[in-house]
């Protein structure tokens, strides 16, 4: 058993450390899919900065194709000159020319509103702004972007109004040397729309923020818009961020252990209002030691070496198997092979010499202590019926008109006090100052003739000896074997009683013994029955024992 | 002597409010003349270019972040390239009387376009001024300082009240818009304000006769110098301009610390600078 006990300890000892690495595997991995997402946030809130003011100088461009069109420096230079109200012609001037040149723009390069604002801040013309529509004293002028602009400064700014722009302006000139005539100004409004283009184009999920709240947001493939929608809850904790007050872009965070997201202020007055944007990655880790199998693709699996894997199996299954049979299942069989071989008399003793290990040592014990109990005149037979309940006194041979067995209802009372236990046949005492009942063929009469005096052989040759017949199979002839020793014994114990033996032949018992045995064996379908002899009340006595094996 | 601002009050103001308003900032008059006495007191200011609007210099620094590039047209002349203030909103001639003049009939304030009109005002203590949004989004206005004005909202075209507390200078914000700053004095002898046009000219509706000084406001500080007139029946023409330039703000600034050194009685009210 010690390959076997050795093989459990090391599967043990296996598995344990594959449990451990399991676990130190998953703390890796989610350790380390946390920094790449740090690191892909980082890049992400870059690229989206980047975007942001790329976009802004690649439209402030085309600003440009606004304030080369005659018509509308013309109109700006009048309505600056007329300080007390704006000219109706100017107004309507300036938005044919605004609409004439927005239609020119390739249409993702289009603004989402554009003003021509004069020199005094008023928007003289508008375009997209539905919202300012009949107010004709709206004005742009206190703006920083648009102040800018109108003193000859083209530049972008981020303004929440109803909602969060994008703006560009720059100056519109009508003559050199003096003021410009007013400004034009684009903006983008940040929505959903400009949010999901954003995202496609950088690849980040990208959250607009303000005022509290989400404005917009934009994810790419695979990424569920919703998530976004936790940024709101983790907004109020923003400002404790100290390199997010200072610096405008915080620190990566997790939001409840799902998603990892990173801040960042919007340039512009948007900066003082807590404007500003969230990218969002979700992190690639696993949640247990089993978690890499739901966290694994396909592509994974395909390249996970399952061959090895199932090799070692199979190997330490066989190995384990092997063990097993050649330290467990071998032994045993050899041993069963042995004890029936001495069940059945092939055999007298167990050899020890052909087992192995602990085995060895359990036959050498049995043989001992099969040699105890020789030494002893033989041990009790257990449950055989009993003959003088069947039979009643047996004063010179049995009767054997009743036989006890178990099971039957008439015979189970037990034998009263001073009743001796059975003896078995092969157990049959070997007094030699008793008679010896008539000699059984074969090496057990052999066997006990040699343990006799010449003068007790002698009594026992006296005895009627059961004749041998011969044409009978080897079962019969087991069985008749065992009825001379059952004779014999009961011969024995019958002289040990003090009982005469005198006119007590083998012929009348073996007579007896056939007839209840045919009985007992129609009326149980026992496979055979067995006899043994017993002391009760002092006298000899039989039982008879169906046996059903 | 009393200046008197127009006797239909706010409710006439509010009627005008998107007709009138920018023609009479245009003529250079916050009150209307009501008496055939009026003399009216013209000048210009100079210099003006010079000034720095502190709402846009504040903006143009890089560490406040407010834009990601900012980089100027080299067509448009370096001159114009400053962050000088729209003066027809921003600077303010005051006329100061010798006494105290009674409390002035509700003033309304336009609130739209990232900034107030006017930027700069000067009213006697208890002024009720009126705050409208002409914009299509709301405003949240509030008081520096002062707990009579705190954070609210404004909605489009909706309207809401103020009365100076006493004098001093009081600070107006707007919690959505960080370019949005006006400034109130609150000047107990203020007969008239008037503002000028783009080119620097004003002209002051002075109800009656007497003495009084001319001072310019800029960013609810004076800006210039004192300029001391009688007025009687016929108009005035100031020959020299006012000359009004960051010099002159700090000049003035450092005059009027010393007044108010000299002067301890003076006690500010609660938001007062």
């Amino acid at each position: 058993m010690v390959l076997s006990r050795f093989w459990y300890v090391l599967l043990g000892l296996f598995l344990g450390l594959s449990v451990f690495l399991l676990s130190i595997a998953t703390s890796m991995y989610n350790r380390a899919g946390a920094r790449a997402m740090g690191e892909a946030l980082s890049s992400d809130s870059q690229v989206v900065a980047w975007y942001l003011r790329d976009d802004a100088r690649q439209r402030s461009g085309r600003l440009i194709q606004f304030g080369v069109d005659p018509d509308i420096a013309k109109y700006l230079q009048k309505s600056s000159d007329s300080e007390a109200k704006v000219p109706e012609d100017a107004r309507e001037k300036l938005l044919s020319a605004l609409k004439k040149v927005s239609a020119s723009i390739p249409k993702d390069e289009q603004f989402d509103a554009v003003f021509a604002v004069d020199q005094a801040g008023r928007v003289v013309a508008h375009l997209g702004y539905e919202q300012a529509s009949g107010l004709s004293d709206f004005e742009l002028g206190g703006y920083p972007v648009v102040a800018d602009a109108l003193r000859g400064y083209v530049r972008d700014d981020t303004l929440i109004l109803d909602r969060i722009y994008r703006v560009v302006a720059r100056p519109v000139e009508y003559e050199m040397s003096s003021l410009p005539a007013g400004a034009i100004i684009g903006a983008r409004i940040v929505d959903d729309r400009f949010a999901r283009e954003l995202s496609s184009r950088t690849g980040a999920a990208i959250a607009f923020y303000a005022n509290g709240e989400r404005a917009s947001s934009g994810a790419p493939e695979g990424f569920a818009v919703g998530n976004l929608d936790q940024i709101v809850g983790d907004m109020s904790s923003l400002e404790q961020d100290p390199e997010y007050k200072d610096k405008g872009r915080s620190k990566v965070r997790t939001i409840g252990g799902m998603l990892g997201v990173q801040y960042s202020r919007l340039p512009g007055e948007a900066w003082q209002l807590g404007g500003g944007f969230a990218v969002a990655r979700m992190p690639v880790a696993v949640d247990g030691l089993f978690g890499f199998f739901k966290t694994a693709d396909d592509k994974d699996k395909q390249q996970a070496k399952l061959p090895l894997a199932i090799l070692v199996a199979i190997a330490a299954a066989a190995i384990g198997i092997l063990f097993s049979v050649f330290e467990h299942t071998r032994p045993i069989a050899i041993f069963k092979n042995e004890a029936q071989r001495l069940a059945k008399g092939q055999t007298d003793q167990l050899q020890p010499s052909r087992f192995r290990g602990v085995f060895r040592k359990i036959a050498s014990d049995l043989n001992d202590g099969m040699d105890q109990v020789m030494a002893k005149g033989g041990g009790p037979r257990r449950g055989p019926a009993d003959m003088k309940q069947v039979l009643g006194d047996i004063p010179d041979q049995p009767q054997m008109s009743a036989f006890s067995f178990p099971g039957d209802p008439s015979s189970m009372s037990s034998p009263s006090s001073g009743q001796m236990p059975p003896r078995s046949a092969p157990n049959a005492p070997a007094n030699p100052k008793l008679p010896r009942p008539p000699g059984r063929p074969g090496s057990p009469t052999a066997m006990l003739d040699s343990t006799l005096s010449s003068e007790e052989s002698s009594a026992a040759r006296r005895l009627p000896t059961p004749p041998m017949r011969g044409g009978i199979d080897h079962g019969a002839a087991a069985e008749l074997a065992e009825w001379h020793a059952v004779f014999q014994d009961f011969v024995g114990l019958k002289q040990q009683c003090g009982e005469s033996t005198d006119g007590f032949s083998y012929e009348k018992f073996e007579q007896t013994l056939k007839k209840k045995n045919e009985e007992l064996l129609t009326r149980h379908g026992a496979k055979r029955v067995k006899f043994s002899v017993y002391v009760k009340e002092g006298k000899a006595a039989l039982k008879a024992s169906p046996i059903m094996e | 002597m009393n200046a008197r601002y127009n006797p239909s009050g706010f409710s006439r103001l509010v009627g005008l409010r998107r007709r009138s308003w920018p023609l009479l900032l245009a003529a250079g008059f916050v009150a209307l003349p009501g008496s055939a006495d009026a003399a009216r007191v013209k000048g210009r200011f100079e210099g003006f270019r010079a000034l720095q609007n502190p709402v846009w210099a504040e903006a143009k620094d890089p560490k406040n972040h407010g834009y990601s590039f900012r980089e100027p047209v080299p067509t448009v002349r370096a001159e114009f390239r400053r962050p000088f203030p729209h003066i027809p909103k921003e600077l303010c001639m005051a006329a100061i009387a010798t006494g105290p003049q009674k409390a002035q009939p509700p003033v309304l304030i336009r609130v739209g376009g990232g900034r107030t009109t006017p930027v700069t005002i000067v009213v006697t203590p208890g002024t009720r001024l009126t705050f409208q949004n002409t914009d299509p989004f709301k405003h949240k206005l509030f008081g520096v300082g002062i707990k009579t004005f705190a954070p609210g909202d404004t909605g489009p075209g909706a309207t809401r009240d103020w009365s100076v507390p006493g004098a001093g200078v009081f600070e107006i914000r707007d919690e959505a818009a960080p370019s949005l700053r006006m400034w109130i004095v609150s000047e107990p002898n203020v007969a008239q304000v008037a503002y000028p046009s783009m080119k620097g000219e004003f002209s002051l509706n002075v109800q009656e006769p007497g003495d009084y000084v001319l001072q310019a406001y800029f960013a609810g500080k004076k800006v210039g110098p004192a300029t001391p007139v009688t007025v009687a029946a016929a108009d005035i023409e100031l020959m020299v301009p006012v000359k009004v330039n960051d010099a002159s703000l700090t000049a003035a600034a450092a005059a009027d610390d010393k007044a108010k050194a000299a002067d301890p009685a003076t006690e500010p009210k609660e938001g007062a600078k």
